[in-house]
């Protein structure tokens, strides 16, 4: 019976069988590819702020697109994400052009918002086959944040205007910024900066509320931290432009698009709708207020009445 | 050269020639000098204990092995300058228990030599059918493997499988050795029967002298590697050679029931 | 929502991201048995390259696999595709069972059967073809089905670089803190793992068999 087997064996090795389970194999592969052509699937990293943006993308296209939106958020970071668009395992997912411009082209940033974008947004094209959206219109770079009250009293609203008090001041700043060369060397270097010691090095959960309790005078931290709105903080404006700009915007599918250029518009219509406060509120309401990211997301789209 | 017709008759020129062969391995000498030559058609047992030298011998006619020293010719060709395929398919070789595919039916398994000889199909089913009955099995063992068979029904089939191609050199290696006495002595039988009638030059190695006296034309007694006698079959058991008589005495002493109860009882 | 009813709803997801793991781990273990069963072959027949073919292969294991994804991604082609980059890694896993099954498998084939088709007259490909290879079958199954259930496990991993498959749920759920999403991803890979584990098995007592002597 074994050995029976093993002519069976070599002669199913010959025959339709092997050919038989193969064609099942790619039958299920390429239609696993029609499934995906009538469902748009809109991907995120592993913060809130990424979260809401993935909820504002997804929600817009199903109300304005009338797409059905697949989400795959909480993708751990731009390689991953890039790999999943790239591999089509999803079709659009919120970036920032600065880190676009270093992490994935691996190129050198400038200061100055229009270049980082062209570039980006042409190699993103000729490259990757990814389109770029408008920018959404806020910029989630670095923030040299103070006490509400200090930039009251003394009157700051700049960078360079600070550099005459902070020899009296203590900073905090986080480990990574502390060893990036576009971090802490640069700043000093840039705006000719002086502290009255050594800058402490904390944890980032922590080091807003360092801010806040008096234990440090000046950090660096996320411009659209939800946070600096709700803790009276104030973000000093970066006049020698210091850091590159990292303004979000979609990217998207250029197969998609093809497929569903409605895709675009309905997305467009977020560009230049989201300001910096807006987004520091948004984050706010999910981290501080432990809100849930879809409904806060839905909120915001009523209010602005981009859906209905 | 090609492998000559399978029934020539008794001729002078040798089949098989050991001119001063020798093997070694690993410093080891398996064999030493061996001078000997085997007649067209001639039945040569190679006797011997374990160790003498015996299958040494057998594995440097079908090129198994090489001599280390000294010539060794089939058919008057050295085996070194034989093709070793087209040699080895001219010569049948049969081992203890047949050394059967586990995995081949018995068809496949005697059929083997023809099929990648590239006989075509119904000439290979005509001379399977045909040594089924040469070697006195029946036809519906043909579909079964060879764990399904008895030690003498797998001794039959290699030996079948040995003359599939209809080789002019049989050689075989203690064929007999696995079976039941009953079984052997008519595997014995039956293999003199189909001498006689094939008339295949045929090397026998065996230590069973009896085996060797039915059998041969002519034996070989080796020790230790050496070649001690080497004489025609009728002569063997005279022979004043001191281990020919060891051997002889080996095989003639029969145990004594009366002796062994006597010592019982005292 | 409990677990079946958060598959249910997710099915969608379930299967594309089952599907991605099958074509890593599947293509994976096609490329290894592809090399490794006749790297396995070509060591019984030239033992001088047994030491380091098997030694080299046992070095590939012993690297950490997170390590090896790493080691990979700077190469040009292979790493801009955390797809290709997994089948490349988890190829190279399966390489040493592989080979060594191969290799352990001809050698395990009973050597009187060997020398008699040898002194038959079979060429050394008629030998391999017809007799070894047919008869080592069991072992070599055994050693596909280590390489298979290897990738399948190496494969969760590979969605940390990009690559997709069932671990992108692991993760995911990792980052959510959601114990259903974790669940998404692990059971049905541990339930594939045993699958095909089992069916291989199969294969694998069948041909092993046909290696008892006559």
């Amino acid at each position: 019976m074994n050995l029976n087997f093993m002519r069976r064996c070599s002669a199913a090795v010959n025959s339709k069988w092997i050919a038989l389970s193969l064609a099942c194999v790619l039958l299920l592969q390429i239609s696993g590819c029609g499934r995906h052509a009538d469902r748009i699937v809109v991907g995120s990293k592993d913060f809130t702020e990424q979260l809401v943006l993935g909820e504002l993308f997804a929600q817009i296209i199903e109300h304005r697109a009338h797409l059905p939106v697949e989400r795959r958020f909480y993708l751990a970071g731009t390689f991953i994400c890039q790999q999943a668009i790239l591999a089509g395992r999803i079709d659009i997912y919120p970036e920032y052009t600065g880190t676009a411009l270093t992490a994935v082209l691996k190129q050198q940033p400038s200061g100055d918002k229009l270049d980082v974008y062209q570039r980006v947004q042409q190699a993103y094209q000729t490259k990757f086959n990814l389109a770029l959206g408008r920018p959404l219109g806020f910029n989630d770079t670095f923030a040299i944040v103070i006490r509400g009250d200090d930039a009251r009293k003394l009157h700051l609203k700049a960078v360079s205007q600070a550099a005459a008090f902070t020899p009296k001041w203590r900073a905090g700043f986080g480990y990574e910024f502390m060893e990036r060369p576009d971090g802490y060397k640069g700043l000093v270097a840039s705006y000719n900066l002086r502290f009255a010691e050594a800058p402490r090095i904390m944890d980032l959960g922590l080091i807003t509320r360092a801010l806040k309790e008096r234990q440090v005078d000046l950090i660096a931290g996320n411009n659209t931290d939800g946070l600096i709105p709700a803790l009276d903080l104030f973000v000093l404006e970066d006049d020698h432009h210091y850091f590159p700009p990292y303004e979000a915007v979609a990217v998207m599918r250029e197969d998609l698009l093809k497929k569903h250029p409605e895709v675009a518009g309905a997305l467009d219509a977020l560009s230049g709708a989201i300001s910096d406060d807006d987004m520091r509120r948004l984050n706010y309401a999910v981290d501080g207020q432990h809100r849930d990211a879809a409904a806060v997301a839905k909120e915001f789209l009523q209010q602005r009445k981009l859906i209905n | 050269m090609t492998a000559s017709p399978s029934r020539v008759s008794e001729t002078e020129e040798p089949a098989i020639e050991f001119d001063h062969a020798s093997f070694h391995i690993n410093g080891r000498p398996l064999l030493q000098d061996l001078v000997l030559s085997v007649k067209q058609g001639e039945t040569l047992v190679l006797l011997g204990r374990s160790g003498s030298g015996k299958t040494t011998t057998l594995k440097l006619i079908n090129r198994l092995l090489l001599p280390t020293s000294g010539e060794v010719r089939v058919n008057r060709k050295r085996t070194s300058e034989w093709d070793a395929i087209r040699l080895r398919r001219s010569i049948g070789y049969v081992i203890q228990d047949g050394g059967l595919f586990p995995h081949f039916t018995v068809e496949r398994n005697i059929a083997i030599v023809p099929r990648i000889e590239k006989w075509p199909q119904p000439q290979i089913d005509a001379r399977v059918r045909e040594l089924l009955v040469t070697v006195g099995l029946s036809e519906d063992l043909l579909s079964r493997y060879p764990s399904q068979l008895s030690g003498g029904q797998r001794q039959r089939v290699g030996v079948a499988r040995a003359l599939a191609a209809d080789p002019p050199i049989l050689i075989l290696d203690e064929a007999f050795g696995a079976l039941d006495p009953i079984t052997r002595s008519e595997m014995q039988k039956e293999f003199r029967e189909l001498q006689q009638r094939m008339k295949k030059t045929v090397i026998f190695v065996t230590h069973d002298l009896r085996e060797g006296l039915l059998l041969a034309d002519r034996i070989a007694l080796m020790e230790e590697g050496k070649l001690v006698v080497d004489l025609p079959a009728h002569e063997f058991a005279r022979s004043g050679d001191p281990l020919v008589r060891a051997y002889v005495e080996a095989f003639s002493a029969l145990p004594d029931p009366n002796q062994s109860e006597r010592e019982v009882s005292r | 929502m409990n677990f079946l009813q958060f598959m249910m709803t997710n099915r969608q997801q379930v299967l594309d991201l089952t599907l991605e793991h099958i074509t890593l781990a599947g293509v994976a273990t096609l490329l290894a048995s592809l090399v490794g069963i006749p790297l396995g072959i070509l060591i019984t027949r030239v033992p001088q390259l047994s030491k380091p073919v098997l030694g080299g292969a046992n070095i590939i294991q012993t690297i950490p696999s997170l390590a090896l994804f790493g080691f990979l991604l700077p190469a040009p082609w292979i790493g801009a595709r955390g797809g290709r980059l997994a089948i490349l890694a988890l190829a190279l896993y399966g390489l040493l069972p592989l080979i060594r099954n191969t290799y352990a498998g001809i050698q395990g084939v009973d050597p009187a059967i060997v020398e008699a088709g040898r002194a038959m007259g079979l060429t050394d490909r008629q030998l391999l073809l017809q007799v070894e290879l047919p008869l080592a079958s069991g072992v070599i199954v055994a050693g596909v089905r280590i390489a298979a259930v290897l990738s399948i496990g190496l494969a969760t991993i590979a969605a940390a670089i990009g690559a997709g498959g069932l671990g992108e749920f692991i993760f995911r759920g990792l980052a959510m803190v959601n114990n259903q999403v974790i669940l998404a991803g692990a059971i049905p890979a541990a339930l594939l793992a045993l699958l095909v584990d089992f069916l291989l098995g199969r294969l694998e007592r069948r041909l092993g068999t046909l290696r008892l002597k006559t």
